[in-house]
């Protein structure tokens, strides 16, 4: 099927994921983009790797602030590298995008939950090995 | 009434004035959107797979069998390059893509052949990494838990060692056939592919080794 | 050199593999060879197996799962008759045999028949429905159709090379570990799988894209016909859910083949997690089979009670709601694996909960029959009979979703009822339907319905007399998966259930009777102007086959019955509307990608299972070859110029014209 279907004019209020809303003529503005993109990635690195090595942060609060710092990252890597925004033409990413993040979620979230209970309820290894004998 | 034997039917072409562009309606997307889209779905079908993985890896970080945990074996300063050459690889990647768009044969090349070396300088470290453990003894098959560490960072290996084969396929195929419509999307596909990639790393990088030491 | 191949793999001293494995294979040989023969090879080749035409693929997945579903009856027919003999004896399948029989009767019926059944229904339905020429990615699904046929192959060649798995359809560690199954069968099942389910989420994500992105102008969403929209949930759900059994199976094959420790029973492993991930992956599966399902009946109902579907809108909300919730209940498959009264608790409620959507869609076909005119054709006589039998195997489900209940009941024959209820009703009576409904659009005359009637009586009581038995003996206490016993109130039940099931099979050799029939007499079964049943969707706008590009200029949807308006404006002005202007029109090309890729991948899939490391290496860079091959080509597309679209599509519209004037002498 062709770009160019039979007089039917292409219906073009939609945006494919990775590809930027300008004409693409501006390689000065896509580069400014990904500079930005890369320094606050970096920067998000930086910092969790520093708050994972030191002292100097309340312990148990360190596995939330990776965490939060992670999905900063991710945020900016969607939005600068991936250029998937909010806009209404990249709106069927985002919906694609948000599914999948929910499906992660239940799967990962639920399986550490019912993991969790299960081995809880399980009977330690060694006992049950000294109930074989 | 014969409806139901004899039947019929017809479909009012498309031929005179469509008036269109009304909110809300549709008509067949471009090529580009839908090897985008295409692509983009099959990237999120990865996620959830990785996510598996992860989920594995969540239940049986614990599970060291009397071996080394992850704080007895992660260098921490290893991982911090390994980020810093997929994070960069990730920008090299980018320019790559404006290089394509633009038709500029050096930011294209120029590009693709940074995120080659980068991607490559990551996987040598890599496989340093992975064979210092074995030689060790701390393999995948010493506990559960490192079995699903060789697992989930082996995936993302092995995935960021697809992406190489996809870039330099791409590299061939721009060299050999221009940028034509179809190679441009490609090219797309495979920015698409090598950010994912960067971005399950930070999922890996913040979970397994920050999370794996930071006890 | 070669592994752990020898010629000992070929069960000599086992007559019950042996004759099945050379009587298929010799059939399948001489089949070929007749074929070959006669010089249809050259024609099939062209036509149909480098075909990237989403009709030629749908109907090769349709004739994949007819041939699998012989293979899954005997197996059925096998298991029921031991069980027939072995009241306090030991009947004749040995239990080594017994195991693999029920292993592979579940792996066949659900990922090789069922699957590809609604995925070959989907692929002639779908985009002649959306008003489109093909799928988003027309090579792709070549490439699945061949993915799926090489672990079908796989499945098979079991029977005449080593032996199948004996864990069952999902092979529960630790019997499935290298440790208690050290033979080759786990493997076999582990490759077959694994390749084929590369296939089916590429098909996945080929229908996301289509549905999403490729729909003929002024199609919204809420204009598309019910039977897409359930598709679309269904392989949103294969693109979610399948991941997840890629990567169980990987960690297991992983397991048996690096040693690692996912699932062991030491080094800190944890075979619960199995069940875990690979129900996380299996109760999405059944939506994946049974939404396609309920588009059917949709279609089926409105169309044979000559009324639009009752409830569009809710229809959608609940099947949305189904797909949700479909990824949110998984753990009612192991309630007694112990998780505790919170997490059964929740599981338990969603499970219940996904009866309402369910009930939703239930009264709106209800609905739609009511004050309609039925005509009681075979696809209709299918539909009827969902409506009441689903219902009961959907109420065992709630039953057991009540974690309490499923304690006495679990892995009983109850459950065995239960889950047959559901898929049969549900997934392989619409499957029925669809092929009957469908297939003269896909070739050009009807099935002949005296046939279509008698193997419909003969299933719907087969049916009934084969598993209602089981709920009974369920209760009483039988067990699944069970080679012999010596319970006396359960031995009556089982010779009924043995009736069953040997109806079942005539019931099968009315169908294939009916097909020789309606070939024999497809002159006077001639479906001439593309729409027999009178229907409501597009797909029946166009010829009977439609002509390779679908549609010679793609239609202008306003609403959701744009067809059946149409219809009924020509009807009132006597005449079809004006010629549309005729382009030409670029079609996919033929691509041998598929084929060639699936015949690397069964021998990677072999070499894997035997140990045959070199063939494994080979295997895997001629697979990637031909993909980098297909990626090199430089046309992917042939032109059709105007004038042969024009006179295609004249030849069509003269057909309809001659029925509306007949229509107008009669009127």
């Amino acid at each position: 099927m062709s770009d160019g279907e039979t007089g039917v004019p292409l219906y073009d209020g939609d945006i494919a994921p990775g590809d930027e809303p300008a004409s693409g003529a501006e390689i000065a503005v896509g580069i400014r983009g990904y500079l930005i993109g890369l320094g606050l990635a970096v920067l998000a690195t930086i910092v969790s790797f520093y708050i994972s090595g030191t002292t100097l942060v309340w312990q148990p609060s360190i596995p939330a602030a990776l965490i939060v710092l992670a999905i900063a990252q991710m945020g900016v890597h969607i939005v600068f590298f991936l250029h998937i925004t909010t806009r209404p033409d990249s709106m069927n990413n985002v919906m694609a995008l948000t599914f999948g993040v929910f499906v992660v979620f239940v799967l990962i979230v639920g399986s550490v939950w019912i993991m969790f209970h299960l081995n809880h309820n399980m009977i330690p290894m060694e006992r049950l090995m000294q109930m074989q004998h | 009434m014969s409806i139901a034997t004899t039947d019929f039917g017809f479909v009012r072409g498309a031929a005179a004035v469509v008036p269109f562009a009304e909110h809300g309606e549709r008509s067949v997307a471009s090529k580009l959107i839908i090897a985008a889209f295409g692509f983009w779905v099959f990237l999120l079908s990865d996620v959830v797979m990785f996510s598996a993985f992860f989920a594995t890896y969540a239940v049986l970080k614990d599970m060291t069998a009397g071996g080394p945990s992850g704080k007895d074996l992660f260098n921490i300063s290893t991982v911090a390059i390994e980020t810093g050459c997929l994070l960069a690889s990730s920008f090299s990647c980018g320019m790559a893509s404006l290089g394509a768009r633009a038709r500029a044969d050096f930011m294209y090349y120029g590009g693709m052949i940074a995120t080659a070396l980068l991607g490559a300088a990551f996987l040598l470290l890599e496989l340093r990494d992975f064979t210092t453990l074995i030689a060790q003894g701390a393999g995948p098959s010493r506990s559960a838990f490192l079995s699903a560490y060789f697992a989930l960072v082996g995936c993302h290996g092995l995935h960021v060692t697809m992406g190489l084969l996809f870039l330099l396929t791409m590299m061939a195929q721009v060299y050999a056939k221009g940028y034509r419509a179809d190679i441009l999307r490609r090219i797309l596909c495979f920015a698409l592919f090598w950010h994912t990639l960067d971005i399950i790393w930070v999922g890996i990088f913040t979970v397994v080794y920050l999370m794996g030491v930071a006890r | 050199m070669f592994g752990k191949l020898t010629w000992d793999a070929i069960p000599w001293t086992h007559p019950i593999p042996l004759v099945a494995g050379i009587g298929a294979f010799g059939i399948v040989g001489a089949v070929v060879l007749f074929l070959i023969f006669k010089g249809y090879a050259p024609y099939l080749w062209r036509e149909w197996m480098t075909s990237c035409d989403h009709k030629r693929i749908g109907v090769m997945y349709v004739l994949l799962a007819a041939v699998m579903i012989l293979r899954g009856l005997t197996d059925a027919i096998m298991m029921r008759s031991q069980l027939a003999v072995a009241y306090k004896a030991p009947g004749y399948l040995p239990p080594d045999h017994y195991d693999q029989i029920f292993s592979a009767h579940g792996t066949i019926m659900i990922l090789f028949m069922a699957m590809p059944f609604v995925i070959g229904l989907m692929n002639i339905a779908l985009p002649l429905q959306l008003g489109v020429r093909d799928v988003a990615f027309p090579t792709l699904n070549n490439v699945s159709f061949w993915l799926t046929a090489s672990g079908a192959l796989l499945v098979n060649l079991s029977l005449l090379i080593g032996e199948f798995a004996k864990t069952g359809w999902l092979p529960y560690p630790p019997l499935s570990e290298l440790t208690y199954s050290p033979g080759v069968g786990v493997d076999y099942y582990l490759w077959a799988v694994q390749i084929a389910g590369v296939g089916t989420l590429l098909s996945g994500i080929n229908f996301v894209t289509t549905i999403l992105k490729l729909r003929a102008p002024g199609m919204t969403l809420m204009r598309m016909p019910m039977f897409t929209w359930c598709s679309l949930v269904s392989v949103l759900l294969i693109v979610c859910a399948f991941p997840i059994f890629t990567a169980t199976l990987a960690l297991l094959i992983l397991d048996r083949y690096l040693g690692f420790h996912f699932f062991t029973n030491e080094a800190g492993g944890n075979m619960m997690m199995f069940m875990n991930l690979v129900w996380a992956w299996g109760h999405p599966e059944v939506y994946i089979l049974v939404m396609p399902a309920y588009g059917i009946y949709s279609e089926v109902v409105q169309t044979f009670s000559g009324k639009p579907l009752f409830g569009y809108r809710s229809m959608v909300i609940a099947a949305m709601a189904i797909g949700v919730l479909a990824l949110l209940v998984w753990l009612h498959h192991f309630f007694t694996m112990g998780a505790g009264g919170d997490v059964n608790a929740f599981f338990g409620i969603m499970t219940t909960i996904i009866a309402v959507p369910t009930g939703v869609k239930m009264f709106n076909w209800l609905f739609t029959m009511y004050r309609g005119r039925i005509v009681f054709k075979t696809p209709m006589m299918w539909s009827l009979a969902f409506l009441f039998t689903f219902v009961i195997g959907g109420l065992t489900g709630v039953m057991m979703a009540v974690p309490p209940v499923d304690f006495m009941v679990h892995n009983s024959l109850f459950l065995i009822a239960h889950f047959h209820n559901v898929i049969i009703a549900g997934v392989v009576f619409a499957a029925f339907a669809g092929y009957t409904y469908w297939f003269p659009k896909a070739f050009g005359f009807c099935l002949d319905e005296r046939w279509g009637k008698a193997a419909f009586w003969c299933w719907l009581v087969g049916f009934y007399l084969a598993f209602m038995p089981l709920y009974v003996m369920g209760l009483m206490g039988a067990t699944r998966r069970m080679q012999h016993y010596d319970v006396a109130a359960w031995y009556p039940w089982m010779l009924i259930a043995e009736s069953g099931i040997i109806l079942v099979w005539i019931g099968i050799a009315c169908q294939i009777t009916q097909i020789v029939v309606s070939f024999r007499h497809k002159e006077e079964l001639r479906d001439v102007t593309g729409d027999p049943w009178n229907a409501r969707s597009l797909e029946w706008s166009t010829s009977s086959p439609p002509p390779v590009f679908n549609f010679a200029v793609l239609p202008r949807v306003d609403g959701r019955d744009t067809y059946w308006n149409a219809k009924q404006r020509a009807l009132e002005t006597h005449s079809l509307g004006p010629e549309p202007a005729y382009k030409d029109i670029e079609v996919a090309r033929n691509s041998p990608t598929g084929i060639v890729c699936a015949f690397f991948a069964t021998f990677l899939g072999f070499a894997m299972i035997w140990h045959i490391w070199w063939l494994a290496i080979l295997s895997f860079i001629g697979a990637f070859a031909t993909f980098v091959a297909f990626a090199w080509r430089d046309r992917e597309e042939y032109r059709i110029p105007a004038a042969e679209v024009a006179r295609i599509d004249r030849a069509n519209r003269s057909a309809r014209l001659a029925a509306l004037a007949h229509l107008g002498v009669v009127q």
